[in-house]
């Protein structure tokens, strides 16, 4: 019994979750309800344990209160609907009467399992991400809905209409027949650049968000280590967070990675990304999160930016660009050229994006033009881009950065000679 | 010759059982306490006499699920499909001894298990397992 033990309840009431979560669904099936009452249980122990100590079998602890509370709200649930003469029934799903996938259900984590539960592509992304969080992360709504700035109601409802979502599917509660990762993968990248780049509001990061993906992705690595992909994503992560002690002014601003004080970076996160991207790239053809470690790998080790060996990270985006068409890829592509072969190139190629639509109206494509001109000797020009950009950013430490080198452009343009 | 003694329990019975009384008496902890001590007991005498074969408690009817045929032929289920009041299955013992009346004999000390004054209604099965009697030689 450790009375008072706040911080490690968290940790460790966190660590459970799933597992606790996992256990009362394999039993007693109902997801919807099941996760409301592990909620309960959460809550429940949270206040006990910090008062009175963790007990001596915690998961069976909260399997027991998550269990007893389940029952109470099936009795509420059936009651109401007898008294209301409606019947719950579903169909069993087509795939679930294939007896070959019932006999041999592959070994499996509860963890995982809930991964790909949560990530199930019958769900909209923005229920994916928040399911994920809370049933897995073991967040609140509360916690959710302030990470992401949205209000408790909104972020409720985005919640309750992916588990809905997810009892009307009928998806079994176990690990897919042939697992894919990769959605699982994409939401836990989403949930991570979100926290890392804000899309809008007053902060920079969302460190909650970057060290929940962190955490969620170091699991998946653990559960699945010969997954090469996996290995790429925690390597980008972590090499990316590892610039964030640099990366915001003590005003908040914005600070690009060329002015950033290197000394910074975060040398244990450096060394271990980038140990996690060497072991994983010889493991066959890379993935694009392979292939964006080891972009993100070649800046962290660039002791100065003159160090960056921009012609390597020239060549990793034409591998990437040659596996996805993203517009995002295609503009730092367009801005690794510029460094390597000088601004006009870059421009010539940032040129060629202005009219895609995914990405005509992104505060980032304006941005990576005003630079590109600045550099080029074009400070009228560039003042005009920077401010076009800065309009259509939500991100106040971004918009603050962006009108901060306007302003510097026009203080130039003002003086004589 | 192998028979099962079959216990009966309403979803308001156990929940009386767990302190959550509704339109019934409701049980005390000691009273709880009392039931398992009899029951085990029970359970043990039959060890002891190498009549016990299995003994099983089903847990509440809510967790019940009823699969059948859908219109189209595709099973569907049913999420708890018992009313509140409904008498459904609890638990059973399987018991292997000489004869049906040993078997009735064994189940009517269930009568004298201790629970909240006022609960009526207690009573249980016996039914012989398996079609025809092993010296019929089939």
């Amino acid at each position: 019994m450790t009375p008072g033990s706040g911080p490690s309840v968290e940790g460790l009431l966190r660590e459970l979750a799933p597992q606790v979560l996992g256990a009362v669904v394999r039993r007693y099936g109902h997801f919807d309800l099941a996760e409301d009452a592990v909620q309960e249980a959460l809550i429940a122990a949270a206040e006990q344990w910090a008062r009175d100590g963790v007990p001596g079998r915690p998961r069976a602890w909260l399997i027991t209160v998550a269990a007893r509370r389940l029952t109470d709200l099936l009795r509420a649930e059936q009651a109401r609907r007898h008294r209301e003469d409606t019947v719950a029934t579903w169909t069993l799903p087509e795939d679930r009467l294939s007896p070959a996938a019932d006999r041999v259900p592959p070994e499996s984590d509860d963890t995982l399992v809930l991964l790909f539960l949560c990530c199930h592509p019958a769900l909209p992304p923005e229920g994916q991400i928040a399911l994920t969080l809370r049933t897995v992360g073991g967040l609140t709504t509360e916690e959710i809905a302030r990470a992401f700035l949205v209000p408790v109601a909104t972020m409720g409802q985005r919640i309750s209409r992916a588990k809905a979502r997810i009892k009307a599917s009928g998806i079994p509660f176990r690990m897919p027949a042939k697992p894919d990762p990769a959605a699982v993968l994409h939401v836990l990248y989403l949930i991570f650049t979100e926290g890392y780049a804000r899309t809008s509001g007053t902060d920079l990061y969302a460190p909650e968000l970057t060290a929940e993906a962190i955490r969620l992705t170091r699991i998946v690595h653990r559960l699945l280590p010969g997954d090469p992909e996996v290995t790429g994503l925690l390597s980008l992560m972590l090499l990316t967070d590892a610039r964030r002690p640099a990366r915001a002014a003590p005003d908040g601003s914005l600070i690009p990675m060329d002015e950033q004080d290197r000394t910074l970076w975060n040398a244990e996160a450096i060394t271990e990304g980038v140990a996690l991207v060497s072991a994983a790239l010889p493991h066959g053809p890379a993935g694009p999160y392979q292939v964006q470690a080891a972009i993100a790998a070649l800046h962290d080790e660039a002791r100065t930016p003159a160090d960056t060996d921009w012609p390597q990270i020239v060549a990793l985006y034409e591998v990437l660009l040659a596996m996805t068409d993203n517009p995002m890829t295609r503009l730092n592509h367009a801005v690794a050229v510029a460094m390597s072969s000088g601004p006009e190139a870059g421009l010539a190629l940032v040129a060629t994006l202005a009219d895609d639509p995914r990405l005509r109206d992104h505060h980032r494509l304006h941005a990576v033009r005003a630079h590109l001109l600045e550099l080029s000797g074009d400070p009228a020009a560039a003042r005009t881009a920077y401010t076009t950009a800065a309009r259509r950013t939500g991100s106040r430490p971004v918009q603050r950065y962006l009108n901060t080198r306007a302003a510097r452009l026009a203080d130039t343009g003002r003086k004589p000679g | 010759m192998k028979y099962m003694i079959m216990l009966y329990g309403s979803q308001r019975d156990y929940d009386a059982m767990a302190g959550r009384a509704a339109g019934g008496p409701e049980w005390t902890p000691e009273q709880v306490a009392a039931m398992h001590a009899f029951m085990t007991k029970w359970n043990q005498e039959l060890v002891d006499s190498g009549e016990f074969v299995d003994a099983q408690g089903l847990a509440d009817p809510v967790h019940t699920r009823r699969v059948e045929p859908g219109p189209d032929g595709r099973p569907i289920v049913t999420d708890g499909p018992y009313a509140e009041t409904a008498e459904v299955l609890a638990g059973y013992n399987i018991v292997e001894c000489a004869s049906f009346d040993r078997a009735t004999e064994i189940a009517a000390r269930i009568l004298d298990c201790p629970g909240p004054e006022g609960q009526g209604g207690l009573y249980v099965d016996v039914r012989l397992i398996g079609g025809a009697p092993d010296d019929l030689g089939t």
